[in-house]
């Protein structure tokens, strides 16, 4: 292809950004033109890398070596890479007849966040950042194994994302890894901004109360999970980074459990199971007790309850329902509120509301408590999209509780068992328990 | 994957019939249900309506700090089975009368003597929302009277009477605890008998006085045991953990706290359809309390006057029991665990030979210490 074809081919492509900027340079017998996109590079870097040089140098030949020999030189294969690398920010020399990229990327966003989602008390604050190389480089610098390996994918056919997928070769599962490839050639959509997107479209079931892939914003969580064995998918500009294949278990550990002594975090994960249970089954075991079988209170106890019922107008689960909605709804409400709104939010929300409820009796004192405590023992799940999930399956154990009662509820949570035996997350069953693994290579908790 | 969806169609073909079977219960809100506390069945004056029942209702509050003062509402009404009663007791409240908190179920004395307790049993029984584990008691005077008693001091919610038989509040050593279930395996068994606390108010007192036991057969008259005699049934029967004695003897007259006690009985066959009975009882404590002064070194000689008067007491109550033909101890149920049954005695020479057996006591005394400081 001749060198005037080519150019008038960039020409074409970029005739719809005025923001190409070209730049034919003639010194000293020497003779460089330059194509960049403004608002993408970084201007003192190429001044500093091609331009002065440029003036510097004796002879194209030269010139020709220096850049060859630049950390940020890139080997042009196709038309088409030329297109793109120049919209990401990538200026392209052209000498003579050859043609040579170079990136001089300027990316506002390769700071490290603060933990804001999963934080803790010990250990690291800090989380990744939305800029992609800037992820992997914390990654690199925290797993120093010559078999971590990176791949690149693109993806979206507008956004033209990049997906990294990071794996230990030692130690993934091949066949998960290669699902997991084969799945992301398949996505079709316009559009990919995020992580958690791709949860949604590489998942065999897309329709899961479940999530089958962990999302997390913590580098030790990632490298955990590398460490297990496990692949990790990042996308540029998505500070949250997804690993599968997924167990239960694992959205059940913190990684400040690391951080503590073994009693500490053994009585943390009980406090954290506790709160689990407490959180799925507490409103639909009042329900279920109040209206169906109140032998099994105590009889102070069924006789306070009676009494705080008196005058309240809805049945048990009705009032159960009306005052869960209530709290999902200020749930919802103080994550989307400033932050400086958000604490006057909850105090409205939590204190007045509850109170104001109790003294119109539209729910009973002992509703309110049992609310604020399936509340609080719904934040004690340390991974939020489990929190989520559990959030939805309180809800179907209240229906059927509503209708058959406690023996309903037994057999509703007997389903909810039976549904996450037949789960599985790319492969792995979902209710696995490492710790009791035959299968040594996969076993996460003896890395 | 066409396989998978039949079976999952045939597993919610399958599910679907099978809970909607599971009816339970009905739903209905706690604060539609009205608690029955305690039970109490008279016998009535009216001749065609022998039983008469009186039910204690709780009255549900929402605090029980804004109203710790017990309240509680009775409906009582007398009928010809007991399920007639409760009917038309039901039509006393506008609420549905949940048994499932009741805890006690009188008798009154009267009752029992016209030998009906077969008849209470098979409703209290077959009734699905009385639980088993309610306790029985009898009721003198009447049930009615006990049941309507509220005692000084008596907390919202808990009646006094509760605590006398659940081991958590009072733990004295003269109060059996029968639980309906017991009741009815004692009255359905031939080889034991039935034994009952006997709650008694006395007239212008305020309080109960639980401490005596009433003993009675299938078919036979009832036989009250006195206060001594309850101690020393509950003794053997292992009901009580810890018991006061007293020892009085060559001059001395001493009390011991005796806080473990382990006793076991056994039938031993002689010839000739002769049996014995065979009790050895382990009973370890110190002295509390004495009217003569105690020397330390003397121990054993307090232990050999504690093991005579102790095996006296006993085969005392013992005799007396066994002359009459009772066994709330169970030495009958013993004796058919232990004999085949083609070699074993009929039920009424069994009984002949019971009230000959001869008693053997042991008791083996483990007094550890004066009580007082050398």
């Amino acid at each position: 292809m001749s060198s005037k074809d080519s150019i008038k081919w960039i020409y074409d492509q970029f005739k719809d950004t005025n923001e190409l900027i070209e730049k034919n340079m003639e010194y000293d017998n020497k003779h460089l033109l330059l194509f960049y996109i403004k608002s993408l590079i970084d201007m003192d870097m190429l001044e500093k890398f091609v331009i002065k040089p440029f003036f510097e140098m004796s002879s194209e030949e030269q010139l020709n070596l220096y850049l060859h020999a630049l950390p940020q030189f890139q080997e042009i294969t196709s038309k088409e890479q030329v297109q793109l690398e120049v919209m990401k920010g990538n200026t392209l020399i052209v000498i003579q007849n050859e043609y040579y990229l170079l990136d001089f990327r300027l990316s506002k966003n390769d700071e490290v966040n603060q933990t804001s989602i999963e934080t803790t008390i010990h250990g690291s604050q800090l989380a990744f950042s939305d800029n992609l190389a800037t992820n992997i480089n914390i990654i690199r610098t925290n797993y120093h194994q010559p078999s971590l390996t990176v791949e690149y994918i693109v993806e979206g056919e507008v956004n033209q994302h990049k997906v990294a997928i990071i794996y230990d070769k030692d130690k993934v599962k091949t066949n998960v890894l290669d699902t997991i490839r084969e799945k992301l050639q398949k996505v079709d959509k316009q559009l990919i901004s995020s992580t958690t997107q791709l949860n949604n479209y590489i998942n065999d079931k897309p329709i899961t109360i479940f999530p089958q892939m962990i999302m997390t914003e913590r580098p030790d969580r990632i490298i955990y999970n590398l460490a297990g064995g496990k692949v990790i998918l990042f996308v540029d500009g998505n500070p949250q980074a997804v690993a599968t294949p997924a167990v239960f278990f694992d959205f059940m550990t913190t990684m400040e459990d690391n951080y503590h002594t073994f009693v500490i975090s053994l009585f943390l994960r009980i406090l954290r199971y506790a709160g689990l249970f407490l959180s799925l089954l507490l409103p639909a075991v009042y329900v279920g007790v109040t209206s169906f079988t109140p032998e099994v209170f105590r009889t102070e106890l069924a006789l306070t309850v009676a009494g705080s019922r008196v005058g309240v107008p809805f049945s048990s689960f009705i009032e159960v329902l009306f005052m869960l909605f209530f709290m999902e709804l200020l749930l919802e409400a103080s994550i989307r509120l400033p932050k400086a709104v958000s604490a006057t939010a909850t105090t409205v929300g939590g204190l007045i509301l509850g109170t104001a409820v109790t003294e119109a009796s539209l729910a009973s004192n002992i509703m309110v408590i049992i609310v604020s405590a399936v509340a609080i023992s719904t934040f004690v799940i340390p991974v939020n999209e489990m929190a989520f999930s559990i959030r939805v399956v309180r809800l179907l154990l209240i229906l059927i509780t509503s209708v058959f009662g406690l023996a309903g509820l037994v057999l509703g949570f007997f389903v909810l068992l039976m549904y996450l035996v037949n789960m599985d997350s790319f492969g792995e069953p979902y209710l696995r328990i490492y710790a009791f693994s035959k299968n040594k290579k996969s076993s996460e908790e003896k890395t | 994957m066409p396989k998978k969806q039949n079976k999952t169609k045939l597993f919610l073909l399958v599910l679907i019939p099978i809970i909607t079977l599971l009816s339970g219960c009905e739903f209905k809100d706690i604060d539609k249900d009205v608690f029955v506390s305690m039970i109490g069945i008279d016998k009535s004056e009216e001749e065609d309506k022998p039983y008469k029942i009186t039910l204690k209702l709780y009255v549900p509050t929402a605090s029980f700090k804004q109203s710790p003062e017990p309240e509680y509402s009775y409906i009582s009404h007398s009928g010809e089975t007991l399920t007639e009663a409760i009917r038309i007791l039901e039509t006393y409240s506008d609420k549905e009368l949940e048994f499932g908190h009741t805890k006690l179920i009188v008798i009154g004395e009267e009752l029992l003597k016209e030998n009906k307790a077969m008849e209470l049993l098979d409703f209290l029984m077959r009734r699905p929302d009385i639980q088993l584990i309610s306790w029985v008691a009898v009721g003198r005077p009447s049930a009615e009277k006990i049941v309507k008693m509220i005692p000084k001091g008596e907390n919202a919610a808990y009646p006094a009477l509760f605590n006398y038989f659940d081991g958590i509040g009072t733990e004295s050593q003269y109060i059996v605890s029968t639980y309906l279930f017991d009741f009815a395996r004692r009255m359905k068994e031939s080889s034991i008998d039935i034994i009952l606390p006997i709650i008694e108010v006395k007239k212008e007192e305020s309080h109960f006085e639980v401490n005596k036991s009433l003993i009675f057969t299938n078919d036979g008259e009832p036989h009250e045991l006195d206060t001594y005699a309850t101690l020393l049934v509950n003794m053997i029967l292992k009901n009580v953990e810890v018991a006061d004695l007293f020892v009085k003897k060559e001059g001395h007259y001493f009390f011991t706290k005796i806080d473990s006690i382990k006793s076991k009985y056994k039938v031993k066959i002689l010839d000739n359809n002769q049996v014995e009975l065979d009790i050895k009882i382990h009973l370890n404590g110190f002295i509390s309390e004495s009217k003569k002064a105690l020397d330390p070194e003397e121990l054993t000689y307090y232990n050999q006057l504690f093991k005579q008067e102790g095996k006296e007491n006993f085969v005392e109550a013992l005799t007396e029991l066994v002359k009459n033909g009772y066994d709330p101890i169970g030495f009958g149920i013993d004796y058919k665990a232990r004999t085949w049954h083609n070699k074993r005695m009929t039920d009424e020479e069994w009984e002949e030979a019971y009230k000959n057996a001869k008693i053997e006591v042991e008791v083996i005394p483990g007094l550890k210490s004066t009580g007082a400081i050398q």
